[in-house]
């Protein structure tokens, strides 16, 4: 116990240094820096609603992460599966723009699930009936998501009065109610704590919960005990890929309003990392996807006014992973 | 004229190749003794931004790819150290170095030249022509007439054939990658040969790096490889892990992206991204009609406990 206190402890000592080092070797006062990057994410109501905004889709991929990872299916592809649930989403706009508000959010969510979630269960069957590595096809599915979104919207899902490649502005009708006016919070929030509440019940609380966990776990005891995993690994991918789809919904249905290129600056590699420092726990998760997001929010705000660049949120996020991985060899925890 | 358009392309294949091939080779020394590592970005990154910075402050191309080499071992050596001391999920900590090389890289980068306005370039390497064989008629200048790296990524790939399928060296890695226990008990030192197929790992894929900004840019920028790590490992499946596929699949990937810009450069109405996703489409494809035939190794991407049975 007491070398897991000193190991955090000494965690948040060496990113503090390393940020104070990396603060003073751009040349920046470290005082002010902070004192912006706290700004940046406490400021205002609009700084603060800036940090939600950010975490929605971080909140929504890393549940689907979760699950997933709980299941032990590596789902790297939190990404693809957020840009196809971006895709289904504009496609349902584009083609069905008379449709009544409350049928089109309905439709959208269900569409967008089942796209993110079929996306993940490609590699998910794979691994599930041949034994295939799901970390290698989750991330080649990544890359042929982020080209379809580059071919749709030059081709089908593209904008004819526009010279850019993007689709038109979605009917109204697509978009999520706006919280907060003048900043841009929008009711991905809330479905996202909605779903983080969902993922809890049903992987804590229900039997299809207690095997996916089991076959995490074990698999091979869990094949021995007659529970079949095969079927727990594809319904974990169909989920764990319909979560990151509802990310991809949320994104066009809250912000952009209309599908264009790069609408994801890494939300689904960076869903692994939150899903990770949020211990696979939906709770967790919440709380962890708002440090995340506060993170980005504040280096981007130290960038604008004391000149650090944003890229040190990623050296954090990458020290911060490192460390969490080497602390129980480095510190002799023996915690379970 | 035909003929010279072909030939051009060819070259460009090849340029386009050679920094994938390279990552690749590596990646698959790695993969043979067991450590599976995502984070080939993060090596091919650091090699770019190494080599860069020592070029443009010594301006010697032997510093330059030297510090090329150190900054991917570096980064394989990270990677290393928590798969195989703190046995990690190789997979997440492959996920964190890509975020941390992303990140100081461009950060040491814009902390350096932030300032200036003039994007900072370095003289790329001149391409050497070989006497005789660059005068093969098509291939010959492709293939014959390129920079010093891709003539190493041909030498290589010759070594590589011979070490993995010729020496007791080659036995020994394979051995560690699909019986580490059997290995251990023969008296190997499982640890240490992964130490050096990680180091190996990080040199090659170093090289790589180093390529992308010594000969073919000549600049550095945010995230200059863009995902060139992730297509090492796409070539890494597709040569199944045998040296001279892996070199295969790196042209054939090449050639879809000199494919791709000729194509552009003639006003095609085709998206450039069709010709950019079919690798990955293929890597899938290749994937499935390969199942089950367990041509991964064994004990790929699990940590070896000698006192755990």
């Amino acid at each position: 116990m007491k070398r897991t206190i000193l190991s955090f402890a000494v965690m948040i000592i060496v990113i503090l240094l390393v940020s104070f080092l990396l603060i003073a070797m751009v040349g920046s006062d470290i005082p002010t820096s902070l004192a912006s990057f706290f700004r940046g994410i406490g400021g205002s109501t609009y700084a603060m609603a800036e940090v939600l905004v950010r975490a929605t889709p971080l909140m929504l991929a890393a549940l689907g992460v979760s699950v997933g990872f709980r299941t032990g299916f590596l789902n790297i592809g939190a990404e693809g599966q957020l840009y196809l649930g971006a895709i289904s989403i504009t496609w349902l706009g584009m083609t069905f723009p008379s449709l009544p508000a409350p049928l089109m959010l309905v439709l959208s969510l269900v569409l967008g699930f089942l796209s993110g979630g079929l996306w993940a269960l490609i590699p998910g069957l794979l691994k599930a009936k041949f034994g295939l590595s799901e970390v290698i096809n989750t991330i080649m599915l990544n890359y042929i998501a982020i080209n379809l979104v580059g071919i749709l919207v030059r081709t089908s899902l593209k904008d004819p009065t526009y010279p850019y490649p993007m689709s038109p502005m979605l009917p109204a009708s697509t978009n999520f109610l706006h919280l907060l006016s003048p900043t841009r919070l929008h009711a991905g929030l809330l479905l996202a704590l909605v779903c983080a509440a969902l993922v809890y019940l049903l992987m804590f609380r229900t039997t299809l919960g207690f095997c996916m966990r089991a076959v995490g776990l074990n698999a091979r005891a869990c094949q021995c005990s007659g529970i079949a995993v095969s079927k727990y690994v594809i319904i974990s991918s169909l989920i764990s890929g319909g979560l990151s789809g509802l990310a991809g919904v949320s994104e066009i249905a809250g912000l952009h309003h209309r599908l264009i290129e790069g609408i994801s600056p890494s939300y689904g590699y960076l869903a692994i990392i939150v899903s990770l420092l949020g211990r696979n726990n939906p709770v967790g998760i919440v709380f962890a996807s708002l440090g995340i997001a506060a993170l980005q929010v504040g280096s981007m705000s130290m960038q604008r006014s004391s000149g650090v660049p944003t890229s040190i949120a990623s050296i954090i996020m990458g020290l911060v992973v490192i460390m969490i991985l080497s602390r129980k060899s480095l510190f002799r925890c023996k915690e379970a | 004229m035909e003929l010279v358009v072909l030939s051009s392309f060819l070259a460009a294949t090849v340029r386009m190749a050679a920094p994938i091939a390279l990552a690749a080779l590596g990646e698959t020394i790695s993969e043979k003794a067991g450590v599976s590592n995502i984070g080939v970005e993060a090596i091919m990154l650091s090699g770019a931004y190494f080599s860069f910075w020592a070029m443009f402050q010594s301006g010697n191309v032997y510093v330059a790819v030297f510090a090329g080499i150190l900054g991917g071992a570096g980064a394989s050596l990270i990677h290393a150290f928590l798969s195989l001391r703190c046995k990690a999920d190789q997979t997440i900590a492959g996920l964190a170095l890509n975020f941390l090389f992303l990140g100081l890289t461009s950060f040491l980068f814009l902390m350096q030249f932030g300032k200036t306005t003039t994007l900072p370039s370095i003289t790329v390497l001149k391409p050497v022509a070989l006497p005789l064989l660059s005068n093969i008629p098509i291939i010959g200048e492709a293939l014959f007439a390129q920079d010093p790296f891709v003539y190493v990524l041909y030498l290589m790939v010759i070594l590589l054939m011979v070490f993995f399928y010729k020496t007791e060296w080659g036995v020994i890695l394979h051995a560690v990658g699909e019986a580490p226990r059997a290995a251990d008990t023969a008296g190997i030192k499982v640890h240490a040969v992964r130490y050096l197929a990680c180091t190996a790992n990080g040199v090659l894929g170093g090289l790589g790096g180093a390529y992308l900004t010594l000969v073919k840019l000549g600049f550095f920028q945010e995230n200059l490889t863009g995902g060139k790590g992730y297509i090492a490992l796409v070539a890494v499946i597709l040569g199944r892990r045998n040296p001279l596929g892996v070199l295969i699949a790196a042209l054939v990937i090449g050639s879809a992206e000199a494919l791709q810009i000729r194509l552009q450069t003639l006003g095609s109405t085709i998206p450039s991204q069709a010709f950019s996703m079919l690798p990955y489409v293929v890597t899938v494809l290749v994937l499935m009609l390969s199942m089950g035939k367990g041509h991964d190794p064994a004990a790929l991407g699990l940590p070896y406990e000698r006192d755990k049975r």
